[in-house]
């Protein structure tokens, strides 16, 4: 059900990317891995139609999202002072990950750290030990966001992290996030395999990590972006071409889709 | 003051009854199915469902919609399920939630369209047909239809001969003179008209010199289209006699009674939808309270009311 939510805090927590807490208890309890929210961004008409972000996670009635400034939408958003100002959004959307995963490996290419966060924290919660968890981006000062606190607390967490960025020399461990997906997956001995991988990034990143895991059969699953209107199912703008031809809805089928119903090729950034 | 009364009645021969002026727009509301958990479905004036075809379409390739300064263009393609489908799993789902289903259609023959009436004719639950001549979206396909008034009233009496539903016709913006058209559509039988579907447009990203849309061009609607809707809809309502639904950037109750005093009996509602889920209730409540404000104790006062 649509609600207004109160807004907490929006702090800039790394360079253009910022933290939104909201209450909204509703959708707080409600809310999972990999699951997303229509939020929007003001009152105005204009922009008019309310942005997708995925939930990154959950404190109490609050419910928090970690976005980037990319456009119109978000640089007022970043602009939105906490207090009475109140925002109006619907949710909790779409499909989740399923977390029926024996030995996962995470995956976060940039700004796909905001639901893989919610995700780890989750897998967590249910006792999972030494999770794998390999993150990507651009430069090594962008990880987790660009956020000092988010990297303190997620390297502290029982993870076992694979880091990459593409600038060379800026991170130790990896170049490419496809090239850090390898080490993570035979990291597991071949008695006990990866039993699945959960990725969200950019689509050149999912499509790569989609190929990685059918070479090593590896059930993926990837959370995809699509522009959206009503995030429900109804308007059919969110589409994502399918294998075997057609479409699916971004924002019901998905977002978080098995990669092999994804037809790749059709498939534009 | 007392609630004022919202009821409206929409066509004469054919008359369906609504609770309020306010129904939710083809396209914009998928089978209605999709807004259960938003919104309690009962207290819509009406819903009209995204426009069924013969057969399945799958719609056009991505990027289907794309946000413009205060409003949206989208090309989606008359995607849907197909009659048959519809016809098995989306309407039986969704006439038990008490509210009056418009079907609309969408055909790229008059065949097509005579088949589908046909078959809704038969159909529980029906309250009115919606002909979707107006979809600029299929290349070569509706638009055809609703440019002109021949081929509108052509497909208005094969219909008309098909089935004793209330019958709505859907007129396109896209035109040089709507009159002619909301005429020719009136002298072939039709119980309503709707008006109006998006206007054709375009986007373009600069940058990387690529249209936005997948299928380049698209329908824009949303609030940038309101004052094309009620000049539309005033000279339609003016020189018909049959009533006018009227529709084209309404996301508020004020909104929904300029239309009415442009000459609309009722209004649709649609890109508000994606703005709020509980879009068409929160017109329907403004709209009783600009009444009560207003001092009238019945919305249909409203209706044609504009003093030139
Ligand atoms: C399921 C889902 C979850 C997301 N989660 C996050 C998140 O947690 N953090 C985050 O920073 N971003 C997330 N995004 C991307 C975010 O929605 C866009 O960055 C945002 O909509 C951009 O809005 P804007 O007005 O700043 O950009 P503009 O480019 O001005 O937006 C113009 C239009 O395009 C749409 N759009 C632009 N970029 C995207 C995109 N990548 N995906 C979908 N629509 C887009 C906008 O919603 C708007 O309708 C998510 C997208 C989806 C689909
Ligand atoms: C995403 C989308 C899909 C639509 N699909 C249909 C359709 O299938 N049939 C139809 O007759 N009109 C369709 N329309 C047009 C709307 O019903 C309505 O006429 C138009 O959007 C103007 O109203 P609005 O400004 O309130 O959205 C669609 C509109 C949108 C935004
Ligand atoms: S956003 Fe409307 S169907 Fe997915």
């Amino acid at each position: 059900m649509s609600d207004w939510a109160a807004i907490k805090e929006n702090k800039q927590v790394g360079e253009g990317v910022y933290r939104l807490r909201l209450t909204a208890p509703a959708i707080a309890a409600q809310a999972q891995p990999g699951q997303f929210i229509m939020l929007r961004v003001s009152h105005g008409l204009d922009p008019l139609l309310a942005r997708p972000f995925s939930i990154h996670g959950v404190d109490g009635d609050d419910l928090l999202i970690l976005y980037k400034v990319v456009g119109k939408g978000t640089r007022l958003l970043s602009m939105v002072r906490p207090g009475n100002k109140t925002l109006s959004l619907w949710g909790p959307l779409g499909r989740g990950f399923n977390l029926d995963v024996k030995r996962p490996v995470l995956v976060a290419g940039g700004m796909g750290i905001a639901p893989i966060v919610f995700l780890a924290d989750t897998l967590l919660n249910q006792g999972r030990k030494k999770l794998a968890f390999v993150h990507g981006a651009v430069t090594g000062k962008a990880l987790f966001g660009g956020s000092e606190e988010l990297r303190t607390t997620l390297l502290g967490r029982d993870l076992e992290p694979y880091l990459a960025s593409e600038v060379e020399g800026e991170e130790r461990y990896y170049g490419l996030i496809g090239v850090a997906l390898e080490p993570a997956l035979s990291s597991f001995p071949d008695s006990s395999p990866c039993g699945g991988v959960l990725a969200c990034g950019p689509l050149p990143m999912l499509k790569a990590v989609a190929q990685i895991c059918a070479r090593h059969k590896v059930p993926c699953q990837v959370s995809l972006e699509a522009p959206m209107a009503c995030g429900l199912g109804a308007c059919l703008g969110c589409v994502i071409p399918a294998a075997g031809g057609g479409y699916v809805r971004a924002c019901q089928e998905g977002p978080v889709m098995d990669a092999a119903l994804v037809d790749w090729e059709r498939t534009k950034p | 003051m007392s609630q004022p009364n919202l009821a409206v009645t929409v066509g004469r021969q054919r008359p369906v009854h609504l609770k309020n002026p306010v129904i939710a727009a083809s396209g914009t509301f998928g089978y209605g199915l999709e807004y259960l958990g938003q919104l309690d479905l009962g207290g819509l004036g009406g819903l009209v469902t995204k426009g069924v075809s013969l057969n399945p379409r799958q719609g056009n390739p991505p990027p289907r919609i794309c946000e413009t300064a205060a409003g949206m263009l989208n090309a989606i393609g008359l995607a849907n399920v197909g009659l048959e489908v519809f016809l098995r799993d989306k309407l039986p789902a969704l006439v038990p939630h008490g509210v009056p289903v418009v079907v609309n259609l969408y055909g790229e023959s008059v065949a097509e369209f005579v088949e589908l009436a046909r078959a809704l004719d038969q159909a529980p639950g029906v309250a009115a047909l919606e002909l979707n001549v107006s979809c600029p979206n299929v290349s070569g396909g509706g638009m055809a239809f609703g440019c002109q008034p021949g081929p509108v009233g052509e497909i208005t009496s094969a219909v008309r001969a098909a089935t004793e539903l209330p019958l709505w016709v859907k007129l396109t913006p896209n035109v040089g003179d709507i009159v002619p058209i909301a005429l020719a559509a009136q002298a072939a039988g039709a119980d309503a008209l709707s008006l109006i579907n998006t206007l054709l447009g375009m986007a373009i990203d600069a940058r990387n010199r690529r249209p936005r849309l997948g299928n380049v061009v698209g329908g824009l609607s949303g609030p940038a289209i309101k004052p094309v809707g009620l000049r539309m809809v005033w000279q339609v309502a003016r020189s018909v006699d049959i009533p006018v639904v009227g529709m084209g950037g309404i996301i508020s109750g004020e909104d929904a009674a300029e239309y009415l005093l442009a000459g609309a009996s009722a209004v649709q509602v649609g890109t508000a939808n994606f703005l709020d889920p509980a879009a068409c209730r929160k017109v329907a409540e403004e709209l009783a309270q600009f009444c009560q404000a207003q001092g009238m104790g019945d919305v249909n006062e409203l209706v044609g009311g504009l003093e030139v």
